[in-house]
């Protein structure tokens, strides 16, 4: 890997210590059997610092001097970002190339000139690069697009983005949260193209326009029609590109292979595929404009079920003799690539903060079918095998458990999170999932067929935008309000509702009640201002490349932002149960069971960051329950507040797009930049100190292993929890040690899916090992770890992050 | 009524004590007191009050709420005066950190079963189950029996970790409560067995012949001792007597010594004897192995920290493992 050798020690460059040392443990490493080819693809893409081809953003304008390109309710779930929203819109506007677009352009519906503005770009803008050697092509996708508004659209949504970005940063400041309206996070309906074609889809389109439609809905599939048309004509450029390559080409099997995916680029993805190989470039093809149309590279635009819609070419293809499972291995590794010069805006920064790889575009493998039966196919045994040797962020796996997993198939499974320190995949369990899909109002008979997003978000495939991600809720801010009548800590300002002096709380039924109303009332603004960014969002900002691959849209004569499609829902995302529940058990325990401390002393010491109550602190924290320890007492508290949050939200919704909120437990990284907006919470955390990571326990607190854990977080009730909750376990190197070990691990998953929660993550790695992967970062360069739902380099996660993935491993002491 | 019995941990996860995923009970009370023992809390039959040091933060509630004014904190730690503390638990009450802890405590049959069933389905997807261990199970037998018996009637499988010092009464009856048996064989020299155990030798070894007549499966363990038990002539002695009476045995571990329970006796006021005993290397461990394989012992596998393994590993690790961090 090309990095430089510096990293960042609080503020000093400090070089790499020794070079030379060697890791405790054997990492996870790209095989040295990958082809010369494959070698050579994957170096590239690491070589970000030096390589000339790069997929950082083009910017385009329709050339009118109100245009805007940058939308910040795009971004706004992070808040990290938020100081340099004004200069990424200058820089992005400073970089803008003007697209000549027709005459009667604003003639056009805001769909119909996006459409047009979208395929005039594609076609004519974009550059077309072909790297050598690769046989799946496609290169350029990250857009910085024209909003293609008229004036007063312009001025109506710069208005209206303002006024919701003022109460999102409001709401931020104050520690309650994020809201936004994030591109990404769905599953187009890739198995349709696989199946029909671009052109099949915009056929269904034109059948459409044979009825009586209004002239708006005329036009918005007019427009998914060109948006179809946009597709082809790229496939045609990149075959154009093949060809002229080809000419030029010396190297006779080189220029058998750019003929050859010339004569697929004619074809694909309009027509529908015939051959594995043909497939494969289809869905990179159409997958890569989903992200230019939204102008939005990587996050969370997810493949659904692929083992089973790719399966069918490739059983083909090797029945036929078209293609051997290893020259199959090879193209699927050429595509597996292709997911990660999403990144490429994020390579020049650098070791420190530079790639998180904290994008997924998840690709959902094995599962069960309509009857419990498992899925499981050959392809999916080689989607393991290419994931294996490849050792890439992207695309990101996630391996659907359920009943009737075979048990070869989970030993497989265990044995990769064994040796490659767990980061590989992440696992869902489908019982669990299926039933808060059911939950959540989706027929049993579809609920089977759910794939999954992000990282480990739940939603139906083609039909369904869930907006997981778009709106993050500080649990753990209640009891803060609870405890000080409603107003933020830090700046005194009143946040949340009036619910009294708690000193006069006369028990704890009243405590509870006063941070359940507080919870109510956090919910309501962080919905509101979520409504607010899809509203605009929804006005302002179709997407119809996308609308063609969402069933609904075309016909609803609405866009995927507008509601257009079958399952509509924002997500709802919880941070901090685990400190949330442990806060309400020390209350109740110290202060109303067995009033050892009083709620005057409490709020001193909570007032006083627990500076000179370091007695009480320690009480805290060692003497009241805590969450994740399969205690009923506590687990019952976290259980009703899970479920009472969960069904609070499922009761707001945004009448404009008709999105209703659903709750998830995808705590990302908020438990670090929420820490400090938090004050000091009764569980013994002090201001500052991280909130708890998904449904997992407190740092440090789950100190009866992982059994007890995984039982915890079943008690929890996620069935109302429909997106999913991420859980995160550690196992130290030695449970996986010997064979013996790896079949324990796979009974620990079976378990899981019987008594555990709906997605599971697992880290198997010790502290001794990231402290010395600190030390020598280069020893360590391939360490991947889990961080809620997705994987990053150890070395390359920023410090504070590191140390709370050592936090979490050190406690066993 | 159910019977009551004291227990120092119960450690769930547990994937080095018998087959897949265990819940191990550590029993209070053991008949030997071996030189290189690791679970010192567990030789004395009642509980026992300790001090860590580094969950301390010196407020002194615990000298405050003492009854018996048997705690002082002084320079060099909280001194217990023993002849005066009660174990009544009072301090561990007070203390705010969990720096008081009273190893030990009381559990009914009952509860007990109840708390170990809590894993019950991981025990069946792993074919694991419970292990009683210790200290010595056998120790409290009636206690042990109870538990074993309402563990079997709700399926499942339990492992027996014996030191096989018991009478052979005892030894009959809870045999018939379990379904594996984790034999351990030290020392075959039996002068040397007194020396390093402070029992004879004898009583294993006829509880072990009783063992066979059982039928019931049985893992020998040995710990490999640096200086004690890690001579060729005791490792094969102890595989002749395998293969010459114990047929029904499935495997026999070589565990390697380690010094991880170097802090644990300073709980205790104590030094560890063989803190400054150098670790087994992979190559003794292994020729060791060769040595009972030759012997016809059926399956032999040897585990544990080496030389070779413990490059920077300090010795403050969990001398329990378990597949959790």
């Amino acid at each position: 890997m090309l990095m430089p050798r510096v990293l960042l020690h609080g503020g000093v460059y400090t070089l790499t210590l020794d070079e030379n040392s060697i890791p405790f443990i054997k990492i996870w490493a790209p095989s040295d059997n990958l082809s010369e080819r494959v070698q050579k693809l994957r170096t590239h893409f690491y070589s970000f610092a030096s390589r000339k081809e790069t997929n950082e953003p083009y910017s385009f304008t329709t050339g009118v001097d109100w245009d805007e390109v940058y939308s910040v309710h795009d971004w706004a779930n992070e808040p990290a970002i938020y100081p340099f929203f004004p200069s990424i819109n200058q820089t992005l506007k400073s970089m803008v190339v003007n697209v000549d677009l027709p005459e009667d352009y604003w003639n056009h519906t805001l769909a119909k000139r996006k459409a047009i503005f979208f395929h005039e770009v594609m076609t004519k803008y974009m550059p077309v690069i072909i790297i050598d050697g690769e046989l799946i092509v496609g290169f350029n996708f990250n857009t910085a697009l024209s909003r293609s508004l008229n004036k007063s659209e312009t001025s109506a949504r710069n208005k209206a983005m303002k006024k919701y970005f003022k109460e999102a940063t409001r709401l931020n400041e104050v520690g309650v949260g994020t809201a936004s309206a994030v591109p990404g996070h769905l599953i187009p309906n890739y198995a349709k193209v696989m199946r029909i074609g671009l052109r099949g889809i915009a056929e269904e389109y034109e059948a459409l326009l044979e009825r009586d439609l209004s002239a708006e809905h005329r036009e918005f599939v007019e427009a998914l029609i060109l948006s179809c048309l946009t597709g082809r004509d790229v496939g045609h450029r990149y075959a154009k590109k093949a060809r002229d390559l080809a000419l030029s080409e010396t190297n006779i099997q080189r220029k058998d292979e750019l003929m050859k995916i010339s004569e697929m680029c004619e074809r694909v993805p309009w027509e529908a595929p015939t051959t594995f190989w043909e497939a494969l470039q289809s869905l990179w093809i159409t997958h890569m404009l989903v992200m230019a149309a939204e102008s939005y590279p990587g996050a969370g635009l997810s493949h659904g079920r692929w083992d089973q819609y790719m399966y069918p070419f490739y059983k083909k293809d090797l029945e036929s003799g078209e293609i051997t499972r290893e020259q199959a291995k090879e193209i699927m590794q050429c595509y597996w690539i292709k997911h990660n010069y999403v990144y490429d805006f994020q390579g020049r920064l650098g070791i420190n903060q530079g790639i998180n790889s904290s994008f997924g575009q998840l690709m959902t493998l094995s599962g069960c079918g309509p009857n419990g039966e498992d899925l499981t196919n050959d392809l999916t045994w080689l989607a393991l095998e290419v994931i294996d040797e490849m050792n890439l962020f992207e695309p990101k796996p996630n391996v659907r458990l359920h009943r009737n997993t075979p048990q070869d198939f989970l030993m497989r499974v265990a044995e990769m999170i064994s040796k490659a320190q767990g980061s590989p995949f992440l696992m869902n369990f489908d019982e669990h999932s299926i039933e808060g899909m059911v939950w959540q109002g989706v027929p049993r008979e579809d609920a089977w067929d759910y794939g999954i997003v992000g990282c480990l978000e739940n939603t139906m495939q083609g039909n369904d935008r869930s907006d997981t991600v778009d709106v993050n809720f500080n649990l753990a801010k209640a009891v803060e309000l609870a405890l000080n009548n409603g107003k933020d800590m830090a700046t005194g300002k009143q946040i949340g509702i009036k619910t009294g002096d708690p000193r006069r709380f006369e028990s704890y039924d009243q405590f509870l009640d006063a941070v359940k109303k507080q919870i109510v009332e956090l919910i309501r603004l962080l919905t509101e201002c979520g409504n607010m960014a899809d509203t605009v969002r929804a006005k302002y900002q179709p997407t119809p490349y996308l609308s063609a691959l969402m069933d609904g849209c075309a016909e609803r004569g609405k866009d995927v932002n507008e509601g257009g499609t079958d399952w509509n829902f924002n997500t709802l995302e919880g941070m901090g149960i685990a400190t949330l529940t442990d806060s309400v058990a020390a209350v109740k325990k110290m202060v109303y069971d067995e009033k050892r401390v009083s709620m005057s002393e409490l709020l001193k010491a909570i007032e006083d960051n627990y500076d000179g109550h370091e007695e009480l602190r320690q009480l805290l924290r060692s003497k009241a329950p805590k969450f994740g320890n399969d205690d009923d007492a506590v687990d019952n508290i976290a259980k009703e507040l899970s479920m009472f949050w969960a069904m609070e939200a499922f009761k707001r919704n945004n009448s404009y797009t008709g999105r209703r909120y659903r709750a998830g437990y995808l705590s990302w990284n908020y438990f670090i930049p929420l820490a400090p907006l938090t004050a000091a919470t009764p569980d013994g955390r002090r201001r500052g100190e991280f909130l708890s990571g998904g449904v997992g326990a407190v740092q440090g607190m789950d100190a009866k292993g992982p059994t007890a854990s995984i039982r915890s977080v079943g008690k929890l009730g996620l069935e109302t929890v429909p997106n999913g909750a991420s859980h995160t376990i550690t196992l130290s190197p030695s449970m996986v040690k010997t064979p013996e070990h790896v079949e324990k691990l796979a009974a620990l998953l079976r378990a899981y899916n019987e008594v555990g929660g709906t997605a599971l993550q697992i880290n198997i790695i010790d502290s001794h090992t990231l402290r010395d992967a600190q030390k020598n970062p280069d020893a360590y360069s391939n360490l991947m770890v889990r961080v809620t739902g997705y994987n990053a380099f150890f070395t390359q996660i920023g410090r504070e992050l590191q140390e709370e993935i050592i936090t979490r491993t050190e406690h066993i002491l | 009524m159910s019977t009551t019995g004291i227990v120092t941990n119960i450690q769930r996860c547990s994937t080095e004590d018998g087959p897949g995923i265990r819940t191990t009970v550590f029993f209070k009370g053991c008949p030997m007191k071996c030189l290189w023992c690791h679970n010192i809390e567990t030789i004395d039959p009642d509980p026992t009050l300790v001090w860590y040091a580094v969950k301390c933060i010196g407020d002194q509630a615990c000298v405050r709420a003492c009854p018996e004014s048997a705690l002082e904190l002084t320079a060099d730690g909280m001194r217990i005066d023993r002849t005066l503390c009660k174990v009544c638990g009072s301090c561990e009450d007070a203390c705010p950190t969990g720096a008081m802890k009273v190893m030990g405590k009381l559990w009914s049959a009952e509860d007990l079963v109840e708390e170990l069933l809590r894993d019950k389905v991981f025990f069946t997807t792993s074919n694991g189950g419970v292990t009683l261990s210790g200290g010595e199970a056998t120790f409290q037998v009636e206690f042990a029996i109870q538990v074993a018996s309402g563990l079997q009637k709700n399926g499942v499988h339990i492992a027996l970790d014996t030191c096989g010092y018991c009478s052979e009464e005892s030894f009959q009856r809870i045999l018939s409560h379990v379904d594996l048996v984790l034999y351990d064989l030290k020392v075959m020299d039996s002068q040397q067995h007194k020396e390093y155990t402070g029992v004879p030798i004898e009583r294993v070894l006829s509880n072990a012949r009783i063992l066979a007549q059982s039928g019931k499966p049985v893992w020998i363990r040995t710990p490999v001792i640096p200086g004690h038990t890690d001579s060729e002539e005791n490792i094969r002695a102890i595989a002749k007597f395998i293969v010459e009476n114990m047929p029904n045995v499935e495997r026999y571990d070589l565990l390697a010594f380690n010094r991880m329970c170097t802090e644990k006796y300073t709980l205790f006021d104590l030094e560890y004897p063989l803190k400054d005993t150098e670790l087994m290397t992979d190559e003794t461990m292994e020729h060791l192995a060769e040595i009972a394989r030759k012997e016809g012992v059926p399956l032999v596998a040897w585990s544990g920290m080496t030389r070779n393994s413990a490059k920077g590993i300090s010795t403050k690790e969990p001398e329990v493992s378990s597949c959790g961090n």
